[in-house]
């Protein structure tokens, strides 16, 4: 009773923590912004890898896509933010249900590359291709465009943050109820192994295609949030080679699991943020560091953690 | 159910199976009727894991017909022919290790929108006392439990078991033996099986399988229970 409760409480005690650690570091509220909205992100990925254990080196075109469709509406066509926000949701489903019955057909290893390729055709298509209304390298600028909600003045840094932890204590939501579900079941015995779900009775191409449309949902929403928060998007939101960071943060945080992306992207974020001060190539150590997870942590930070915390709870 | 009142469930004609240019089931032909319980016998290599894939829907035949309830069902894919009330459990014993057996079950009963799980605990007891334990971290025996259990979520018609028992310690062989004449009692059973002894127990009728042929049907108990249909294998 008292676990499932806490089960419940997650999502209020994720937003809950980055909303005091943002009051204790008053001066770092954009970091944590970018946290909360690179949760969302990785939240994407791990849908795909951890869930269905399908490694994509091609999420940050789903993050540019989410990002330019904000943009353009915003610089183009309305003022609404939340408009632009559920545009962002809308590519995202798009992208999901047109590329995916040909995306998913592939083996794990095509899967990767074709989406790499994507991603290098992407900002291909952002850069040269579009360049009249993207405006290429020197990005598209809408943030005097933007109405304010009637609540909730987003323009301003501080009210943007209330806004992006509602939504994702709203994702986190989701996503758990979707981890709980069998939809969510299903996804992890795909991993495990596809062709017993089909002896079952399942069309895993279809759950499959849900998963894949469902990931890119969360990376160009991801994308859209991005886009406001900075007021502006450029080809880089895009780049392919990006593509290895949110890899390295689903694994960080603990892949196949609620949570684990929030720790992920806390920590990856984290690394960057302290290292990139001393180290030009904070690369370096964030390698290092997925090393070691890998070898001795195998289930990443929130996966170690919740299985100290099983081990502690059992004790008492 | 007497032996009148049986009808055909499942009726392989004359189908030819290959694997790329390699042929490797020839013009075989069987049926099974409602109720029985159908044992397919073999040597490794025979074709009989073949056979049944191909039953299930994951190989398509070259010519001939799978017929299921008098429908052809050649032409659909494994998860329709699951569908259709056919569930296949493979000799691997694989079950999704890193879920806990209750979500094991939940992944079954979500396939075939069955929630009565009241059923199968009558069949395997002990399962419902391994709802919360990691199926990754069952016995040989529980698994195939495990996997039957879930076979039977939906109220299947007929039930393909590819090597219920191998590996299996004699004491859960007599045990899984007891279960399947229950579960005989509303399912047909058609299981290949390399245990001849078993065999003789718990078959209605014994195909024997050699290099892609069936070679002889053998419908007599005092036959079966003779154990004679060896000299074919």
């Amino acid at each position: 009773m008292r676990n499932k409760l806490l089960d419940r409480l997650g999502p209020l005690f994720v937003v809950l923590a980055v909303t005091i650690l943002r009051y204790l570091f008053p001066n770092k509220i954009s970091f944590f912004t970018e946290i909360a909205i690179y949760t969302i992100y990785v939240m994407g990925n791990n849908m795909l890898y951890g869930y269905m254990g399908l490694v994509s080196f091609g999420q940050p075109f789903y993050l540019g896509v989410g990002g330019y469709a904000t943009a353009l509406f915003l610089a183009y066509v309305g003022h609404n933010p939340l408009i632009a926000l559920l545009l962002g949701i809308v590519s995202g489903l798009l992208l999901g249900l047109v590329l995916g019955p040909s995306f998913i057909r592939l083996k794990s290893s095509y899967f990767a590359l074709i989406n790499a390729a994507l991603c290098a055709i992407g900002v291909f298509i952002f850069e040269r291709l579009l360049i009249d209304i993207t405006r290429g390298n020197d990005g598209l600028w809408f943030r005097s465009n933007m109405t304010k909600l009637p609540i909730l003045d987003i323009r301003l840094p501080q009210n943007f943050f209330i806004f992006v932890v509602i939504v994702l204590f709203l994702a986190l939501f989701v996503y758990r109820h979707i981890d709980r579900s069998a939809l969510g079941t299903m996804f992890r015995s795909m991993q495990n192994n596809e062709e017993k779900l089909r002896f079952i009775g399942f069309d895993t191409f279809k759950v499959k295609w849900v998963g894949f449309t469902l990931a890119a949902c969360f990376s160009t929403f991801a994308g859209s949030l991005y886009a406001i928060n900075f007021g502006f998007v450029n080809p880089s939101l895009g780049e392919n080679s990006r593509a290895v960071e949110v890899i390295v943060a689903t694994l960080l945080g603990g892949s196949g699991t609620v949570y684990g992306p929030f720790f992920g992207a806390f920590a990856f974020l984290g690394i960057k943020d302290i290292v990139s001060r001393w180290i030009t190539r904070w690369e370096l150590v964030v390698g290092i560091l997925t090393i070691i997870v890998l070898f001795r942590f195998s289930k990443g930070i929130w996966g170690t953690l919740k299985e100290y915390l099983l081990r502690a709870q059992r004790r008492m | 159910m007497t032996e009148r009142d049986r009808k055909t469930l499942l009726q392989v004609e004359h189908i030819d199976v290959s694997y790329d240019k390699l042929k490797v089931i020839f013009d075989v032909s069987l049926s099974i009727d409602e109720g029985e319980v159908v044992v397919l016998v073999g040597r490794n290599g025979a074709g009989k894991t073949t056979l049944f894939r191909t039953i299930a829907g994951f190989l398509k035949t070259d010519n001939g017909a799978v017929r299921y309830k008098e429908e052809e069902i050649n032409q659909y894919k494994a998860f329709e022919v699951a569908q259709k009330g056919i569930r296949y459990i493979h000799q691997d014993k694989h079950v999704f290790s890193t879920l806990t057996v209750r979500e094991n079950l939940e992944l079954g009963s979500h396939a075939n929108r069955n929630t009565e799980w009241g059923p199968v605990f009558e069949y395997f007891p002990k399962i419902e006392t391994l709802l919360d334990r990691r199926a990754g971290n069952l016995s040989g025996g529980e698994r195939q439990m495990l996997l039957i259990a879930r076979a039977l979520l939906g109220k299947p018609y007929l039930i393909l078991m590819d090597e219920p028992t191998e590996g299996l310690a004699p004491h859960i062989i007599t045990d899984l033996t007891k279960s399947f004449k229950k579960i005989n009692e509303t399912t047909t059973l058609f299981i290949i099986e390399q245990n001849l002894p078993l065999t003789s127990q718990i078959a209605n009728r014994v195909y024997c399988m050699r290099e892609g042929r069936i070679v002889a049907e053998i419908g007599s108990v005092e036959e079966i229970k003779k154990i004679s249909f060896e000299k074919y294998l």
